[in-house]
């Protein structure tokens, strides 16, 4: 088996371990390494870097924490926003459907710059969100969204939503309408024929979103660096700033170990939470 | 068949409100009504003005080729489809504007259509426990229906882990657990093989007639729809060709459809002379002249299609003389065993097709042989009702 299915994918391999594995590995290497002289890499095998992050609190609650808290937040948000417009998406066909789908993937084909641009028209004091919430009577007056908290959530929630959608529409679409309507002819509401059988059925697409949000989102850097503030230290944005600021590699490297390991972590904590759910019975067997 | 005593009926309030005048008059022993029922696509009709009944505990086809309306009408009854006209009743209530979960009617998809993230148990258990049963009741109508399906020790099955027979056999199960007042299903059977096809028709069969459930059954299949139906409701183009049950419905076809669709059948053109009782003379374009049977009237001088089916097509290899007999040559034969069919060119133009036992001997191709029509076995159909085919 192994012997055939591997020569057609040898390029793929080589080009994985040269480009994936090989610089992980590298990262590794370098987390046990040390400074010598403010910039120069030492090699070495200490532990420093590891102990300096987890033995600083602001490192562990301001950063490490932070993120997490931002993921899950944004994550759950994103869900909640992509859900009806998947639904929604789901019914329309042909042309409606093209023009749909291409609104929800525009954010992720515009450079994160230029949507920050654009944020900003819409973020700032007389900006259109203050200008709505204000003639909305919802505040009175106007609120700080950019080089803020809101502002990373608004944004990250922003950019995770069409991947939430894309997984989701997928789903949505494998369901059969006979399911349905099964349901509905042995006595099910509208309302029960969705939470019992086609919200069950959409898990798969909704933890394939849930997974690439949270990830993407916890390891976020551009959007906190270019809206957050000194309050928004997400662990992504510090590894940048040791990387490339501080020139401290093996610091870097270091998060970065710890950034993968507590993703990793808590990607395995919801497959197995999920798996226990729902995708067992949907995906298991003969 | 005895309808329900009034009080047996369940309490409900009627869609269109209490309409007592024209009810009390359409009280019937029907337990399912279709009346006048339309359904349009756009500038397509669908269904087009479908009307039949179904009694209480009948089982009753609904046979046609693919595109006939045949499913979409069992979809209107079961709710899943609004008719664009018309009106259903289901034990003489009026159901036409009911959503499907009000309607208590069982069903089972060609498909099956089995929640794919539930067990069987929790299939079949899934309607019970909307209804907000106890868990003993519910669990002791789980085991009934799954035996009575031949399934038990299957509880815990995910439907993936199932054959497709199981998989049917769930899907029935999950209907009978809520005992409907009646049982809708479409194709059921078409997605098996041809074996399993066969034992399931048998089981069903046994099952429908052991529990006397009124069944609407949807099939292209016509040995389906003849084995299983005390009778079957024909379709053709969104039409109801004929309701009649199987029996009448080989021997008496009311239209060219209900003949060609039903089994094999050949027909010979011809001009119809005078009338006398039901028989009939045909003249045929050669000039010979049949004496045929016609059900309905036939106005002499007009265009008629006489039919015969394949097994009345006798041959006989040595001359014989007298009325309706035909002359002609074996073009083919094919041998099946138990029967052969021959194809007989006649001195006509005309072919026609026969089938015999095999104990009749065997004729060989090019053989010149002689046909003795009976009267009876040839059966004129106006073509007026034939231009469709």
């Amino acid at each position: 088996m192994i012997r055939r299915i591997l020569p057609p994918l040898a390029p793929a391999l080589i080009a994985l371990l040269i480009f994936v594995a090989f610089p992980m590995l590298w990262v590794l290497r370098t987390s046990f390494n040390e400074l010598a002289g403010g910039a120069y890499v030492v090699d070495a095998l200490t532990l420093d870097n590891y102990t300096r992050f987890l033995g600083d609190p602001w490192y562990l609650v301001n950063t490490l924490w932070f993120s997490i808290r931002i993921a899950i937040v944004t994550t759950v948000i994103s869900v909640v926003c992509a859900y009806p417009v998947a639904l929604y998406i789901a019914k329309t066909t042909g042309f409606q459907r093209n023009i749909l789908i291409a609104l929800i993937m525009a954010p992720l084909l515009i450079g994160l710059v230029t949507l920050v641009y654009g944020w900003i028209v819409i973020f700032r004091g007389g900006g259109l969100l203050n200008s709505l919430m204000i003639a909305l009577r919802i505040y009175d007056d106007p609120v700080r969204y950019m080089w803020d908290i809101k502002g990373v959530v608004i944004l990250l929630v922003y950019i995770g939503t069409p991947y939430v959608v894309l997984s989701l529409l997928d789903s949505i679409e494998r369901i059969s309408p006979f399911l349905v309507e099964a349901a509905r002819n042995v006595g099910a509401s509208r309302w029960t024929a969705f939470w019992k059988i086609v919200f069950p059925m959409t898990m798969p697409g909704l933890y394939a979103g849930l997974v690439i949000v949270f990830s993407l989102n916890f390891s976020a850097f551009a959007v906190p660096l270019m809206v957050g503030d000194s309050n928004t230290q997400m662990i992504g944005l510090i590894v940048y700033r040791e990387a490339l600021l501080n020139n401290d590699l093996p610091f870097a490297s270091a998060l970065s170990v710890i950034m993968v390991a507590v993703n990793a972590l808590i990607l395995a904590g919801m497959a197995a939470l999920f798996g226990r759910l729902i995708l067992n019975r949907l995906e298991a067997k003969r | 068949m005895s309808g329900r005593p009034a009080s047996q009926y369940p309490k409900r309030t009627y869609a269109n409100g209490p309409r007592s005048a024209e009810m009390k008059h359409s009280m019937s022993n029907d337990a399912i009504q279709v009346l006048g029922v339309i359904k349009r696509y756009g500038a397509t009709t669908a269904v087009d003005n479908v009307s039949f009944n179904v009694a209480q505990g009948e089982f009753v086809s609904l046979l046609g080729p693919s595109g006939c309306g045949k499913t979409t009408t069992l979809r209107m009854i079961a709710g899943f489809i609004e008719p664009s006209g018309g009106v259903l009743r289901v034990h003489d209530r009026d159901v036409t504007h009911l959503p499907p979960n009000k309607r208590d009617l069982g069903f089972v998809f060609q498909n099956y259509a089995l929640w794919p993230h539930m067990t069987v148990a929790e299939n079949v258990g899934f309607g019970l426990k909307l209804r907000k049963k106890s868990r003993a009741f519910i669990r002791d109508k789980i085991a009934e229906s799954l035996s009575v399906t031949g399934l038990s020790g299957y509880e815990d099955r995910l439907p993936r882990q199932l054959s497709g027979g199981q998989q049917q056999r769930v899907a029935l199960a999950r209907a009978l657990a809520l005992e409907p007042q009646v049982l809708l299903m479409d194709e059921p059977l078409s997605n098996l093989d041809r074996a399993l096809r066969v034992t399931m028709r048998r089981e069903l069969k046994e099952l429908q007639a052991r529990m006397k459930m009124t069944t609407l059954y949807v099939t292209h299949d016509q040995e389906e729809a003849l084995s299983l139906s005390n009778r079957v409701v024909i379709m053709n183009r969104g039409k109801v060709e004929q309701v009649a049950a199987p029996y009448e419905l080989y021997e008496n076809p009311a239209t060219s459809f209900v003949a060609d669709f039903v089994g094999v059948t050949n027909f010979l053109e011809g001009t119809a002379l005078g009338m006398d009782g039901k028989s009939v003379g045909v003249k045929l374009a050669s000039g010979q002249v049949l004496r045929a049977i016609a059900k309905e009237a036939v106005t002499s001088g007009t265009q008629v299609r006489a039919l015969i089916r394949p097994e009345r097509v006798t041959l006989m290899t040595a001359s014989i003389e007298g009325e309706n007999v035909l002359t002609g040559r074996v073009i083919l034969s094919e041998y099946f065993g138990a029967v052969l069919r021959y194809s007989v060119q006649l001195d006509s133009g005309e072919v026609l097709r026969s089938e015999v036992h095999n104990f009749d001997g065997f004729i060989e191709d090019g053989a010149r042989v002689w046909i003795c029509v009976l009267p009876e076995h040839l059966r004129v159909i106006p073509q007026e009702t034939a231009a469709l085919t």
